[in-house]
């Protein structure tokens, strides 16, 4: 992921000429689709299947006539039972219409043999169409796949909680809900650019939850090649709306006095912020997915750590302890005075954290990733990435939760300005879209 | 939180010291084996598949092509950020990526990207126009981003020892011809420096040695035999791509069995399943078509079942076979499966009377062939088959209503009913990866891109254990 660009962009048109996709087209209309809703694993019952069903049995109809025929029906595609029974009896209602009758195969003068395919990209369906000895007849007709899957939050006492936010094929690499002048907005940093999504037909009732629609899109340019595991922040702030930071760059939005809103960008190896008072920052290393360890200004007396790739704070009676995810695998908890290191509590723990607040517990547990490392030696399917809840009640983290388990790897992780929540970017393992979850702890079931 | 379960997190939690980090490191070295012994960094026409995908991984590393294309075929920017076309796909316009450089330092110009694009396509008009290249070409190139994102269209230049250089993620930093490439990582690569700081490929070792290789812990990626996915390897991993080759039946233009009939019982003589349970172990599928269904959808319409009542049939009207001619069947003996298969197709057209004799010496009637299918986009593969099969190109029929996928169904039919070819098989692409393989972008892993076997986005998730074939004495290392 995180390779800039990674979306086919087209320049300005060129007069005489046109842009062309060889293979893209017809899938434009996924990427409007952005809510839950669009993930549903069948098709409503108002769906482009009945329409395409209606246009085989149109095709059939043409090529076989009015008779009667006998008619075989096979699914070979993923689509579930629902969406295969809506298919075929729309299938033989249109074939009536167009004066194909379904008969048994002693009454029949010919026999349709109806095939639900699909092709990475595609619903393909075919029809052969054999009337006596003749030749045989083929018909075909396709639409678009969407894709599929949802996310699993298993249900346990202390649970970590996942809410899908957003969805898009391009990476996302943090997002934000904010409230702005008209409404909520949803922000999207990703690796070229802000964006901004308003939400559209929301009930205020509730029963619709309506989808993002893209209100603008603010460009960040650079200078300097993004590491691979590109990794950046979007942090709300009180004089204006947002910071981004990402490896060498530093963004600040316009104040929000300002219209229209507009992102100022520098190139810069400036700290950034761990915490939301700016109180803690760290470098950050421009050409890798780490900081550096350096600290600015310190915890206590402890200026240095270990490079790491994600800390996280909690309020002790005292004091504050810091944990920092370090390269090496270990944990590092730092107190202002000494800098401990954890390496057998580690096992299965990833390389992101995020301290998030709730009612339960200690107050503050982090969430921590988890890499479904154990498939390795198991051989089975690998990518599923997971989140889970610890407490540090002493040195050793103990486990408060079970895993919410992803379809897909934790490409990030980063808290909420608040501190109540967490934002978890997940690419999908099956196809390969990057899904933002707001991520909270609940007590009890 | 139930007690038990609670003690059983907290349990599993202190267990061991094995790190699972879910963000990729920086590091170590990779050290991969490939059966092909090339000598020479470039990807010939007449290439194995075999040789095709071992040099297209390799020289993937090292160079890049203009664009690229995803898992579903749809085209992505590389060296062109963007891309258009006049409405007859005659002229392309291509904007290059700015502040690229090859490994030497030279900048990837338009100027410098024009000229090696010129020289691999003689047919085409490659020019340098400000920050773009323009491509024009008599024939219309409607499937062009498709052709430019093959292997065969990486931008290389070079050097004084015919090393070759580009613009990707790792640059040649040693090389022997036939037994060992090491490539170092380009801190300055487009694309954000790659995680491994080298890759070592050794050529020329059997699969059988690189099994043993990465058992013992000495490789970290191999080849391996086309199967249903099974990990023979304990502590490694393997994956299998959807089918990117095609196993199938040739008549070279001399052949005796010019009967399409003949050739149309010989077809549904076939059997296929068993072929493929115990001689393929159960990878691949059996195939009717040239283009494997994934790319299509459409597959299902060509019969794949043997139908040997229908094979005789057939063979009584046929003017063949003439009284005890023998047919000879010939096939790549570098390709370890396929004398195995080639006797067990003259079994089955001896059962149906077509007298058939697996030969390596004389005047061959039919060729089994492996062929590459190299890019997701269906006509582009098609293409390519074709040109692989020895076949005539197909002219691509275009119905009225401009269905794309209806004219690739006419166009592929057209080419199965002259009985030049007789599709048996769509097999997969097989790697296995050591357990301290990780791969940081999960497409790599899907159906597409594991065909591609690009081995940029791999990283090492212990690099204790390496032991790069520097590290090992002379005597372990030339073995």
């Amino acid at each position: 992921m995180n390779r800039p660009p990674s979306a086919t962009r087209y320049n300005q048109r060129i007069p005489h000429m046109r842009a062309r996709t060889f293979s893209g087209r017809g899938l434009g209309w996924l990427s409007s689709f952005m809510l839950v809703t669009v993930f549903l694993p069948s098709f409503s019952s108002a769906s482009p299947l009945s329409d395409t069903a209606r246009q085989l049995a149109h095709k059939i109809a043409a090529a076989s006539g009015p008779g009667a025929f006998a008619l075989e029906f096979t699914n070979r595609s993923s689509l579930d039972e629902k969406s295969v029974r809506e298919v075929r009896s729309t299938l033989e209602a249109q074939l009536h219409v167009e004066g194909v009758h379904i008969a048994k195969p002693e009454q029949a003068t010919g026999l349709v043999e109806v095939v639900l395919s699909e092709s990475l990209r595609n619903y393909v369906w075919t029809a052969v169409i054999a009337i006596g000895s003749d030749e045989k007849k083929v018909a075909l007709v396709s639409l678009p796949r969407p894709p599929t899957g949802a996310a699993v939050a298993p249900v346990m006492p202390i649970a970590v909680k996942t809410a899908l936010l957003f969805a898009q094929e391009q990476p996302m690499l943090d997002v934000a809900l904010v409230e702005m002048p008209g409404g909520l907005r949803l922000i999207v940093l990703g690796s070229d650019a802000v964006s901004i999504y308003d939400r559209q037909g929301a009930s205020p009732s509730g029963n619709s939850i309506g989808r993002w629609e893209l209100e603008t899109s603010l460009p960040i340019t650079h200078a300097r090649p993004f590491p691979r595991d590109l990794r950046g922040r979007l942090l709300q702030r009180g004089d204006h709306l947002f910071d981004v930071y990402l490896p060498g760059i530093v963004c600040h939005s316009t104040p929000n006095a300002v219209a229209p809103l507009n992102l100022a960008c520098s190139e810069t190896d400036d700290p950034w912020p761990l915490t939301p008072d700016d109180s803690v920052r760290a470098f950050y290393a421009s050409t890798r997915n780490f900081f550096t360890g350096a600290l600015s200004p310190g915890i206590g007396k402890v200026s240095n750590v270990p490079s790491f790739y994600a800390a996280a704070a909690f309020q002790r009676t005292n004091y504050t302890l810091w944990a920092f995810a370090a390269v090496d695998g270990s944990l590092h908890l730092v107190d202002g005075v000494t800098d401990q290191a954890i390496r057998g509590a580690s096992l299965k723990w990833g390389s992101d954290l995020a301290a998030v607040r709730s009612n339960c517990g200690a107050g503050t547990q982090l969430v921590v990733s988890e890499s479904d490392d154990t498939a390795h030696e198991t051989l089975r399917d690998i990518g599923h990435d997971s989140l889970l809840a610890f407490e540090i009640p002493d040195r050793d983290p103990v486990a408060v939760s079970a895993a919410a388990e992803f379809d897909g790897q934790i490409a990030a992780l980063w808290p909420d300005s608040a501190g109540n929540g967490a934002t978890a970017i997940v690419r999908k393992k099956d196809t390969g879209w990057y899904e933002a979850y707001r991520v909270s702890l609940t007590c009890g079931n | 939180m139930r007690p038990i379960a609670y003690l059983l997190l907290a349990a599993i939690s202190l267990l061991g010291a094995v790190a699972a980090e879910t963000r990729p490191h920086y590091g170590g070295t990779l050290r991969v084996m490939l059966q092909s012994a090339p000598s020479a960094l470039d990807l010939p026409a007449n290439a194995t598949p075999a040789e095709y995908w071992d040099l297209s991984r390799t020289l993937s590393l090292i160079g890049n092509t203009l664009v690229r294309v995803d898992v579903q075929g749809r085209p992505q920017p590389a060296l062109a950020v963007a891309w258009q076309s006049d409405a007859s796909a005659s002229h392309w316009q291509f904007t290059l990526r700015r502040g690229v450089k090859f490994h030497d330092g030279s900048a990837a110009s338009p100027a410098a990207i024009a000229q090696i694009l010129g020289a691999l396509h003689s047919g085409w008009n490659v020019r340098a126009v400000a920050d773009s290249i323009t491509i024009e070409s008599a024939p219309p190139l409607p499937s062009l981003l498709a052709e430019l994102a093959l292997p065969r269209n990486l931008l290389l230049k070079r050097n004084a020892n015919g090393a070759p250089v580009g613009t990707g993620p790792f640059l040649v930093a040693e090389w022997q011809p036939s037994q060992f490439l090491k490539l170092a990582a380009n801190e300055e690569s487009w694309e954000g420096r790659p995680f491994v700081d080298a890759v070592e490929i050794e050529f020329g070792k059997a699969q059988r040695d690189q099994a043993i290789a990465l058992e013992l812990g000495k490789a970290d990626v191999i080849e391996e035999a086309p199967q249903a996915a099974s990990g023979s390897q304990p502590h490694s991993t393997s994956s299998v791509s959807l089918p990117t080759e095609l196993l199938a039946l040739v008549f070279p233009v001399n052949s005796r069995a010019n009967d399409p009939r003949l050739r149309e019982a010989l077809a549904l003589a076939i059997n296929r399943k068993p072929i493929q349970s115990v001689l393929l172990k159960g990878a691949g599928e059996p195939a009717a078509s040239i283009l494997p269904n994934w790319m299509t959808g459409f597959s299902a319409v060509f019969s794949a079942q043997a139908n040997p009542q229908e094979a005789r049939i057939l063979l009584a009207d046929s003017h063949q076979p003439a009284p005890n001619l023998t047919y000879d069947l010939s096939y790549d003996p570098r390709d370890p499966q396929a004398q195995l298969i080639a006797e067990r197709i003259a079994l089955n057209a001896r059962e149906v009377g077509i007298t058939v004799q697996v030969s390596l010496s004389g005047a061959e009637d039919i060729r089994l062939v492996r062929v590459v299918l190299p890019s997701p986009d269906p006509t582009t593969s098609l293409s390519e088959a074709v040109r692989q099969l020895g076949l005539p190109q197909a002219a691509f029929s275009a119905t009225a209503g401009g269905d794309a996928l209806e004219d690739l169904y006419q166009t592929e039919r057209a080419l199965l009913e002259a009985h030049a070819v007789i599709p048996l098989f769509h097999l997969p692409v097989t790697t296995a990866e050591g357990a301290r393989v990780r791969d940081w972008s999960p497409e790599r892993r899907g159906p597409w891109s594991a065909s591609r076997l690009s081995l940029a986005d791999f990283w090492l998730s212990d690099l204790r254990s390496t032991a790069s074939r520097a590290d090992l004495p002379a005597q372990a290392a030339s073995r």
